[in-house]
C-alpha cells in the first residue's frame, strides 16, 4: 500500500519536474536570445559580425521585392529597413504569400558583408488593424516593425 | 480535522442544462457569423477568421486563471472547500482553453507568418503560462491530505497569475513577432471594422456561456468528490 503511493509520489514529482523543465528551457530560450529580432539600426550599432546568426525584423522597403516568380528559389531579393538603416536581403527558400513591401518581416540568417544578409528563413508580419477590403483598392498597409 | 461545512444547493444543477442549451446555441450563431457574416480581411483575406476563435479562448483563458487566483485567495482566507473546487475547476478549464488557443494561433500561424511556431515573446510566454498551470493541476495531485494540496495548490496559484498580464504586454515590451493588441490597447479604439467587432463580442459571449457551463459541472463534481471525501473517514 504505501509502496504505492511511493511509486505514484514519485511519478508526479517526475511529471512536475519534467513541466518546470521545459518551463525552464522555454524562458531561458527567451533569455539568450533575449531579443526575439534586431532591428537594422540595433544590428548597426552592437556591430553583429558577418556569419554571426540573428533574426532580422523591419518594414520590407518600397520597390525593393523581387517579382513573385522569383519566390522559393535561391535569389529573392528585398530590403528591410527600419527608417534609418537599410540591409539589403537575399533570400532561400520558401517565402510566407504574406510578404509584401510597406509591410513588416523578420528574417533569420546571418550577414554576409556589411549592409547585406542571406536569409535562411523569411517570416511575414502583419499589423493589429482588420478591415474590410475596399472595391477595387489595393489596401494601404500599415505595420510597424 | 477541522469540521467544515460542504455547500450544498440546488441551483447549480437546476440552471446548468439551460446554460448548457443558451452555450451551444451562441456557439452556433458565433460560429456562423465568424465563418459567413463577417467580412473578410483586406490584408489576410479569409484566413484571419480563426480570430474568432483564437481571441475568446485566450482572453477566457486569463479570466480562468484569474479566477484561480480569487478562488485561491478565497481559500486561503476563509478555507472554504467550494473555492478549492472553484479554483482546480477554473485550473482545468484555463489549461484546456489555452492549449486549444495555441493550436489556433500555430495554425493560423502557417499560413500569414509562414512558421508553425517561434520562439518569440508573446508565444514563449504563453508557452509558460500553459506548462506553468500543467504544473499546477500536477502539484494537486502530490498530496491525499485535502487541506494540505488545496493551501499549497493555492499559493502557487497566486504566484502563477503574474504571468497573465506578462503574456498580455509582451509584446508591447519586446520587438516581438506577434502583432500589437486590436482590442485590448491603450491608445485609441479597437483597430478593427465595427461588423468584425460586433462578431468578435458575440464569439465573447458564446466562448464565456461555455467557460461558465464547464465550471458549473466540474465544480458540482467537484463538490460530490469532496462529499465522498468527508463521509470515507
Amino acid at each position: 500500500m504505501l509502496e504505492r503511493i511511493g511509486a505514484r509520489r514519485v511519478l508526479l514529482i517526475a511529471a512536475l519536474g519534467v513541466a518546470v523543465l521545459v518551463g525552464t528551457v522555454a524562458a531561458t530560450n527567451l533569455q539568450t536570445q533575449a531579443v526575439y529580432y534586431l532591428t537594422p539600426s540595433e544590428a548597426k550599432a552592437q556591430g553583429v559580425a558577418v556569419g554571426q546568426a540573428i533574426r532580422l525584423g523591419g518594414l520590407v522597403k518600397i520597390g525593393s521585392m523581387s517579382s513573385a516568380d522569383l519566390r522559393g528559389g535561391n535569389d529573392f531579393r528585398f530590403v528591410i529597413t527600419d527608417g534609418s538603416v537599410d540591409v539589403q536581403i537575399v533570400a532561400t527558400g520558401a517565402i510566407p504569400g504574406l510578404l509584401r513591401e510597406g509591410a513588416g518581416a523578420v528574417v533569420e540568417g546571418a550577414f554576409v558583408a556589411e549592409g547585406s544578409f542571406h536569409a535562411t528563413q523569411v517570416i511575414a508580419k502583419h499589423d493589429e488593424v482588420y478591415t474590410a477590403p475596399t472595391a477595387g483598392a489595393t489596401p494601404a498597409h500599415r505595420t510597424a516593425p | 480535522m477541522t469540521e467544515t461545512t460542504i455547500p450544498r444547493g440546488n441551483t447549480l444543477p437546476r440552471i446548468r442544462p439551460w446554460l448548457g442549451i443558451a452555450a451551444a446555441a451562441s456557439f452556433v450563431v458565433a460560429s456562423a457569423m465568424a465563418l459567413f457574416w463577417a467580412p473578410t480581411d483586406a490584408v489576410q483575406g479569409d484566413v484571419y477568421r480563426i480570430l474568432y476563435v483564437h481571441v475568446p479562448l485566450a482572453w477566457l483563458a486569463y479570466l480562468a486563471f484569474v479566477i484561480v487566483f480569487l478562488a485561491s485567495v478565497g481559500w486561503l482566507w476563509t478555507k472554504n472547500p467550494l473555492f478549492d473546487a472553484m479554483a482546480v475547476a477554473s485550473a482545468e478549464i484555463g489549461v484546456l482553453f489555452t492549449g486549444l488557443f495555441l493550436v489556433a494561433g500555430s495554425i493560423w500561424a502557417k499560413p500569414t507568418w509562414g512558421v508553425w511556431w517561434t520562439w518569440e515573446p508573446r508565444l514563449v510566454t504563453t508557452a509558460i503560462m500553459f506548462v506553468m498551470y500543467v504544473g499546477y493541476l500536477l502539484l494537486r495531485g502530490l498530496s491525499t491530505d485535502f487541506s494540505r494540496r488545496a493551501t499549497r495548490a493555492a499559493v502557487f496559484g497566486i504566484v502563477a497569475v503574474i504571468d497573465v498580464p506578462i503574456v498580455h504586454l509582451s509584446v508591447l515590451w519586446a520587438n516581438s513577432l506577434h502583432q500589437l493588441p486590436t482590442v485590448l490597447r491603450v491608445a485609441g479604439s479597437p483597430a478593427l471594422d465595427t461588423p468584425m467587432l460586433v462578431t468578435l463580442m458575440v464569439s465573447l459571449g458564446a466562448y464565456t456561456l461555455i467557460y461558465a457551463y464547464f465550471m458549473s459541472a466540474r465544480v458540482s463534481l467537484e463538490l460530490a468528490r469532496q462529499g465522498r471525501l468527508w463521509t470515507r473517514t
